[in-house]
């Protein structure tokens, strides 16, 4: 026995249709579920030059390999499709119930084609699919939707539903929109809430009640037990985040920056996310004013965005599905200044930064505000203020004005207005509507290309190439740019993968640029690193599980017990290397040129800062890295094309072959 | 008539909510409140009234934090 369901449910929204179809044993083999398992079946069947928001771009929803089984941190789901934002993949991920809610329907996946005439939403409880009007839900936002689904279904199913769904972002085909659960947690990258508006698909709501399986479930169990007791132990006195701020100073002056895995569970659990802001705004790891500011211009912002003041108003932990960990909170945020909402998910540090330094904005209280906002609306955070700030730097520039911003006087710093600003692109009203699909979109309308922070069409994280050129070579080669957890060289030091890989090198106590060379070594600590991250969303597994480090977080020995098999970490890290090779083959025969992806100037030191931990950094060897990274792949070092013989060697050529 | 529901031990429970996906009656929830050492959480705790003993909680518990205990059912 293994843990795949072994069937994907396929749904064509144009005829309305539904079908169960099984996968063979070689493709879970191949490349397990979750992302290896959407690689497959879109490589192989979205058609080339498919429009992403045409009926023939298909919309995957997968759980890992892992979900299920009972190991811990494995309840991420994944979504993919061809991405409106990139032209290429596109993919986000997101915690929650939706993940094992999927397998409890008898299914590794659903794939989703086609458009529907009215807005409906899949109904599925493991007996029948069907699709359903969603003329009644069709404009509430996320989050009413969500309540409304399961007010409407109470009694109706055995179970509680799992409801993924879009909100107005979605419904109107912002390409930075996404797919929540959970009232408001999001799987936000890739403009995949757009695709499913395209399809006038309101939501997905799952009820199914089938056992999950796996081969082995007391080794499993007994792993995730040590853990579990580990982490009971691993507690924090109250009160020390008060001196990460400290931390990130000494950090940015500090030759390299060293983590061990064990911090990130200290840290995670603690504080959550939220924590690394106070650290990343003097560290240079977090950008500031729009990329282009140091910590001086925000002296003390630390202390605003201080991890202390957010948990103090936690009213509960959150965890997703099967995690012990509990990064998410829900925080009570009754009556703070510029807030209409009772509650919200405690925000991450990726939304605290996006419209926090990277806007020069002082208020706190006004984030909760936006990620609120943003949550219901399904837009993307990291996307969204990376467009705001391209929007303040073009008007201070005088490259915009008052006429154009409809009357916000867009200035660094001018909460109100980035308020306004934020709630005119949900609702696609005015000068909102031009920047509701992104800053390149935004700025090849306007003007100011040269302050438009994406590469390839995405927003990056927040976190900046100029402190952790591995991250740069992520950024650009990864088939999905622009997203920030596929490597960096802080995580490559918490995981030790060279324990499990043969080939993986130790980590180095690196992370700034001016001791990054181009070399072999390096080309294979991003190849080891992206293939762990790929390996890890076909297990279904979170990021942090990875960023505990192998000695916790036990994805070897996990995957061996709950598949009965008896691999060592070089057959899996080629596995996640399938993975990755198939998505960057999906980019290649969509037309989409890897070479075309590249970090905007600023990102790459030119010019160089004036100030800061980043003082004169300049990437220098940065596109030499990029073509040693996609050596170490397999792929033609000047194109990023995967070579014949890799793919040969992957097997992907036989796998391309077999049908579902 | 005797029936076995679930008990739950909170000072070993992670909160991770397996039990409660796990049940086919639907009759967990994570909603009670308390304390993971300092921490404030959510425990697993019977919600509804359809238990059926069937002890699929207590087996998926990575923790050993749940024990199936006899209660006389009116
Ligand atoms: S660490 Fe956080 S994001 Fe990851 S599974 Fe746990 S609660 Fe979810
Ligand atoms: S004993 Fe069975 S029915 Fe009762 S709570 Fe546990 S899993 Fe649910
Ligand atoms: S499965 Fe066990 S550890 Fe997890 S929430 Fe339930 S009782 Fe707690």
């Amino acid at each position: 026995m293994t843990s795949f369901m072994g069937k994907i449910l396929r749904v064509d929204l144009s005829s309305g249709t539904s079908e169960e179809v099984a996968v063979p044993a070689e493709v879970y083999e191949a490349v397990l579920s979750g992302k290896g398992l959407e690689a497959w079946y879109l490589y192989n069947n979205i058609p080339a030059g498919a429009d992403p928001l045409g009926p023939d771009n298909i919309l995957a929803f997968a759980a890992g390999a892992l979900c299920g089984t009972g190991a811990f941190l494995t309840g991420r789901w994944s979504v993919a499709c061809k991405s409106p934002l990139t032209g290429g993949w596109g993919d986000a991920n997101c915690g929650g119930l939706f993940a094992p809610a999927i397998k409890q329907c008898g299914y590794d996946a659903i794939f989703i084609s086609g458009i529907a005439k009215e807005p409906v939403y899949l109904f599925c409880d493991g007996k029948k699919a069907e699709l359903r009007s969603a003329a009644a839900y069709w404009g509430l936002d996320a989050t009413e939707a969500e309540k409304a689904l399961h007010a409407d279904l109470d009694g109706v199913c055995r179970k509680k539903p799992c409801v993924a769904c879009i909100g107005p972002a979605g419904e109107k085909l912002s390409q930075i929109s996404g797919i929540c659960n959970e009232g408001g947690r999001i799987a936000a990258r890739s403009g995949v809430g757009a695709v499913m508006g395209s399809k006038k698909l309101k939501a997905v709501v799952l009820a199914g009640t089938k056992p999950m399986p796996c081969n082995d479930p007391d080794t499993v169990k007994a792993l995730s037990r040590d853990l579990g007791r580990k982490l009971l132990k691993m507690t924090l006195p109250s009160g020390l985040g008060v001196f990460i701020g400290a931390g990130g100073r000494m950090m940015g002056h500090l030759p390299s920056m060293p983590l061990d895995g064990s911090l990130t569970a200290y840290m995670f659990r603690e504080w959550g996310t939220q924590a690394n802001t106070s650290l990343a705004i003097p560290s240079g790891d977090g950008p500031i004013k729009n990329w282009g500011g140091t910590p001086k211009d925000v002296r003390l912002m630390d202390a605003v965005y201080n991890p202390e003041k957010i948990n103090k108003i936690e009213m509960a932990k959150y965890h997703c599905y099967s995690c012990p960990l509990g990064c998410g909170g829900r925080l009570n945020i009754r009556g703070k200044k510029y807030v209409s909402f009772d509650a919200t998910h405690k925000p991450e540090y990726e939304t605290l930064e996006a419209f926090g330094p990277l806007l020069m904005n002082w208020s706190l209280d006004s984030i909760y505000q936006l990620n609120e906002m943003l949550n219901r609306a399904g837009m993307d955070a990291i996307s969204a203020g990376n467009t705001v700030a391209w929007a303040i730097e073009c008007y201070e520039k005088g490259i915009l004005n008052l006429r154009q911003t409809d009357g916000l006087s867009l200035r660094w710093g001018n909460t109100e207005a980035i308020l306004s600003l934020v709630e005119k692109m949900i609702a696609r009203e005015g000068f909102g509507d031009a920047l509701a699909d992104g800053v390149k979109r935004a700025s090849e309308k306007f003007g100011g290309k040269e302050y438009a922070m994406h590469i390839g069409g995405q927003e990056p994280g927040m976190h900046d190439a100029r402190n952790d050129p591995q991250l740069g070579v992520h950024f650009v080669a990864e088939p999905a740019p622009g997203k920030h957890t596929v490597g960096m060289s802080l995580e490559y030091g918490a995981m030790s993968l060279c324990d499990i890989c043969s080939w993986a090198p130790p980590a180095r106590l690196h992370a700034k640029s001016k001791d990054l060379e181009d070399s072999e070594d390096m080309a294979l600590i991003t190849k080891a690193n992206a293939c762990y991250t790929m390996l890890t969303d076909g297990a279904g597994g979170c990021y942090y599980g990875q960023m505990m480090g192998v000695h916790m977080w036990k994805l070897v020995e996990y995957l061996n017990a709950a598949e009965g098999w008896n691999y060592d970490g070089d057959h899996y890290m080629e596995i996640g290397e399938r993975i990755q090779t198939l998505r960057q083959m999906f980019n290649v025969k969509q037309g989409v040129d890897p070479a075309s992806f590249k970090l905007p100037k600023r990102m790459l030191g030119e010019p160089p800062l004036p100030a800061g931990p980043l003082k004169g950094v300049t990437l220098a060897q940065h596109r030499a890295q990029v073509s040693s990274h996609w050596r170490a792949f397999g792929w033609d070092d000047k194109t990023g094309v995967p070579l014949e013989e890799t793919i040969r060697r992957l097997g992907i050529d036989k796998l391309t072959e077999v049908e579902a | 008539m005797m029936k076995k529901t679930p008990v739950f031990d909170y000072l070993l429970c992670v909160s991770c909510g397996i039990c409660v996906q796990t049940c086919p009656a639907s009759a967990l929830g994570m909603q009670k409140e308390g304390k993971s050492g300092k921490y404030r959480n959510l425990f697993p705790e019977l919600v509804t009234d359809g238990c059926i003993g069937c002890g699929q909680c207590a087996g998926a518990c990575p923790m050993e934090a749940i024990r199936m205990e006899e209660r006389h059912e009116g």
